[in-house]
């Protein structure tokens, strides 16, 4: 296949860095679901603002301007600020986490990243020009700017949510790299761009509510006006099953099994994410909604905090089951690919890595140094060696040989883990720095060169073969 | 003359194509970038006077510093996007050499963005002068760090697979090049001639006449200051400092610079034919140093390999996309100001 990324085609060595205990995916995750809530909260609060504005221009709300007023002020500071400033850090931090994955997006979306950059610019014009003028300004044009930010939010929301659909579901652009509009408009493209585009409403309704607490001058009647006209955006939460459901049945059968039950942690994840979300969506339609009740200041806030832990499961669930891949198919979450698999098996996957091992003298011999080495090309990006996913949590009363065995066949023994990618002397290598640091890093550690332990280790990995893991129950499905 | 041999028609196509892109929004990332640069400055050293700085440059200045640093974010992620295009692995190399050291221009930037509204902020004429220095020091400290990492990541970017190495198994986040400073002081003072024009416009639209001199003086310092920088700079690069069509660009439009804005210096009032020159001759100034900027990279990096990937990536479809929506939002953009203006209904709103 001709590829249309240089990093699909070639390995390509990073100095990659070690975030201490915490797991790299902390970062990005961490880092990610801040930004897509802020974002969401943005998008949301551009579509509620262009209804508080035509309530106030039909006056069917008094205080709607007084709202729009306060709540644009809480928008303009998060949204502006830390919403902009973290959308270019989930770059740098990307970059930081897997080079290989950004620059293969880069390469491919590039001009989709270029258009979504335009709605950016249309965001801040109409933004600011309403933030600095709208109080001089008749209600259509107040409309019309509330209108231009609205659209422009949302279809950054268009473009990024095709872009990150694509990483699960490449759809037919896996067998044809030129076809990027199939890529783009994927298969869960649309259950994820409705599902998040409720999402955003909820989010900014949920804003709007403890801005309503927070406003001067306004009696409890007013308020509670305010905030049931806010409900109206909320009940749009009891459109969340069905896009989700949808967007369950469309995923790859091996990722919608890791939600169901496969994996205890995403399974977790998304009960957590649909908890919160029930949460949130009973006090929304039978609270609000039907029973018209106030919502105070502290309650809204803790469905706030409810918002966010439904957004961090559903970010978590959403990046863990593409599993083993970042790119369905065409990208390890190690950044191998799996054309390269059986290369790397034959040359070693870390014979070309130019950047040293870090503080050598800590290590006992040139085997564990390079045993460190595989550690940080192969494994490094989803594992720590004691932090978060560390290493020796997972292998701590593992044998020599279980280590042996199951590195080799990693793909087998949890499905979602790509396969190992080098060759016999290196899976001895990693065994070693794993088995050292297990033993508790003594000074002097023999060297393990035994032609019979190399020879199984071969084996071993000729059976595992180089391709992904495939639960058999599934096959069916594939 | 010929043509082939001017930047960017000297590489390939494609490679020409995104040298092409990444220069047009670098320059209109740059222009914003230095009204930030210029006017924290300006506002941090400022506020190391006894009493607050309530002169019309410093009101204008604080007054539209949020929105400057929001413009000029926006506008950096386009060059953000096509670098990585035209540089991959180069630049990705620096920014993961550099770790924590760049990953800090992030929160720091959040800090400085909210220190800006701040300082907008009316109550704070009336706080404590140590606490007006520190806040307006602050400010100036996090912008002047986020152009020194960018210089520190460009410089890296350029250096060679074996000091990368070598800089990565020493553990390094400070990255020791004599050509930092001077290749920062290029940028930061040529900044501000950049808000001299940008600012001046602005006075020159409310009417206010009050500091014409001092921002001319500040223009006029940034362009000797920049010139100087650039010499040195100059000095310590000079395989790599291509003389050249753009080079003289630079120095031709430095130099048209420095003569209106003496000009405009011996004036009382602002002139809307000097600071229409000067929006001429800027911004061509700045398009000549960003690609003597670009030349002395693509001189240190060996782009040949990197042919074939940029003709790749410019197969991949969404060009018409782009083009459509840049022209459309570009146009509900020019609609905003339209829009705003014809339906102004005054002051006596607000009073209402």
């Amino acid at each position: 296949m001709t590829h249309y990324s240089s990093f699909l085609a070639d390995v390509v060595y990073f100095p990659l860095n070690d975030f201490g205990p915490a797991m790299k995916g902390m970062i990005i995750g961490g880092l990610g679901i801040f930004h897509v809530f802020v974002a969401q909260f943005a998008i949301g609060g551009g579509l509620l603002m262009c209804y508080f504005q035509w309530l106030a221009m039909t006056g069917r709300e008094p205080h709607a301007r007084q709202f729009l007023d306060g709540f644009y002020k809480v928008l303009v500071l998060i949204s502006f600020v830390i919403g902009a400033v973290t959308g270019v850090g989930m770059w740098f931090t990307s970059i930081q986490i897997s080079p290989v994955t950004i620059g293969v997006m880069i390469d491919q979306f590039h001009w989709l990243w270029a258009t979504e950059w335009t709605f950016f610019c249309l965001e801040v014009g109409a933004g600011y020009a309403f933030y600095r003028y709208a109080k001089y300004l008749n209600d259509k044009a107040r409309l019309t700017l509330l209108i231009f930010y609205a659209f422009a939010a949302w279809m950054s929301l268009f473009w990024i949510n095709g872009i990150l659909a694509f990483q699960l579901t490449p759809g037919g652009w896996h067998d044809d790299n030129t076809a990027l509009w199939q890529g783009f408009f994927n298969p869960t493209y649309f259950p994820t761009l409705f599902f998040r585009t409720v999402t955003c409403m909820v989010i900014a309704s949920l804003a709007a509510c403890v801005v309503i607490n927070a406003m001067p001058g306004l009696e409890r009647e007013d308020r509670r006006r305010l905030i049931l006209r806010c409900a109206h955006f909320m009940v749009t939460i009891v459109l969340m099953p069905v896009f989700g459901l949808w967007f369950l049945a469309v995923i790859p059968a091996d990722s919608r099994s890791w939600v169901m039950g496969g994996s205890a942690a995403m399974t977790m994840f998304a009960n957590i994410s649909i908890g919160a979300t029930i949460l949130i969506g009973g006090y929304a339609v039978i609270g609000l909604f039907m029973q018209r009740l106030y919502i105070n200041g502290a309650t809204a806030t803790l469905l706030m905090a409810l918002a966010f832990g439904a957004t961090a499961g559903g970010e978590f669930v959403r990046e863990g089951i593409r599993k083993p891949y970042t790119i369905r198919k065409e990208l390890y979450s190690n950044s191998i690919t799996p054309d390269q698999v059986a290369t790397l098996r034959e040359i070693g996957s870390v014979t070309q890595d130019p950047y040293p091992v870090r503080n050598q003298e800590q290590y006992p011999n040139e085997q564990v140094i390079l045993g460190q080495k595989v550690y940080r090309f192969q494994c490094s990006v989803c594992h720590t060696i004691e932090g978060a996913n560390g290493l020796m949590h997972l292998t701590g009363a593992w044998d020599v040989d279980m280590l042996r065995k199951n590195i080799a066949k990693l793909q087998q023994l949890k499905t979602f883990m790509p396969p190992f990618s080098g060759n016999a002397q290196e899976l001895e290598a990693l065994v070693q720095r794993i088995d050292w640091q297990n033993e508790g890093q003594p000074d002097t550690w023999p060297v393990s060169n035994d032609p019979a332990v190399l020879e199984q280790n071969k084996k071993w990995l000729d059976d595992a073969g180089t391709q992904p893991g495939w639960p058999k129950a599934l096959a069916k499905s594939e | 003359m010929n043509l082939a041999a001017i930047f960017p028609f000297e590489y390939p196509l494609p490679t020409a194509f995104y040298l092409f892109w990444y220069v047009l929004t670098l320059v209109i990332h740059v222009v914003f970038m230095n009204y930030v640069l210029g006017g924290v400055t300006y506002l941090g050293l400022s506020s190391l006077a006894g009493r607050p700085n309530r002169n019309e440059l410093a009101l204008m200045l604080r007054d539209w510093m949020p929105f400057a640093i929001g413009v000029a974010i926006t506008a950096g992620v386009a060059p953000l996007l096509f670098i990585q295009i035209l540089y991959q692995k180069a630049f990705y190399t620096a920014n993961l050499l550099l770790f924590h050291r760049w990953m800090i221009i992030l929160p720091i930037l959040i800090i400085g963005f909210y220190l800006t509204y701040l300082l907008k902020a009316k109550k704070v004429a009336d706080w404590s002068y140590p606490v007006r220095v520190l806040l307006g020091l602050a400010s100036f400290a996090c912008f002047a760090f986020i152009a020194y990492s960018w210089t520190e990541n460009y410089l890296l970017s350029m250096e060679s697979q074996d000091q990368w190495a070598a800089f990565y198994g020493s553990s390094d986040i400070m990255y020791d090049n004599a050509a930092k400073l001077p290749r920062l002081g290029v940028w930061f003072l040529g900044a501000f001639a950049t808000m001299g024009m940008l600012v001046g416009w602005q006075l020159w639209y409310k009417d206010q006449h009050e500091n014409v001199k001092l921002v001319s003086i500040l223009a006029i310092i940034g362009l000797f200051g920049s010139a100087g920088c650039a010499y040195i700079y100059k000095g310590m690069v000079d395989a790599h400092f291509p003389a050249g069509p753009y080079l003289y660009l630079g120095i031709a439009c430095w130099g048209a610079q420095l003569g209106l804005w003496l000009v405009q210096l011996a004036k009382a009032k602002f002139s809307g034919m000097l600071l229409t020159l000067i929006s001429v001759v800027c911004p061509l100034g700045i398009v000549g140093m960003t690609v003597v900027r670009e030349q002395v990279r693509l001189a240190a990096i060996d782009l040949e390999p990197l042919y074939p990937l940029h003709k790749a990536a410019m197969g991949v479809a969404g060009i018409v996309c782009f083009l459509f929506f840049f022209l459309l939002n570009a146009g509900l953009i020019l609609y905003i100001f339209r829009l705003v203006k014809k339906n102004w209904i005054g002051p006596e709103m607000e009073a209402e």
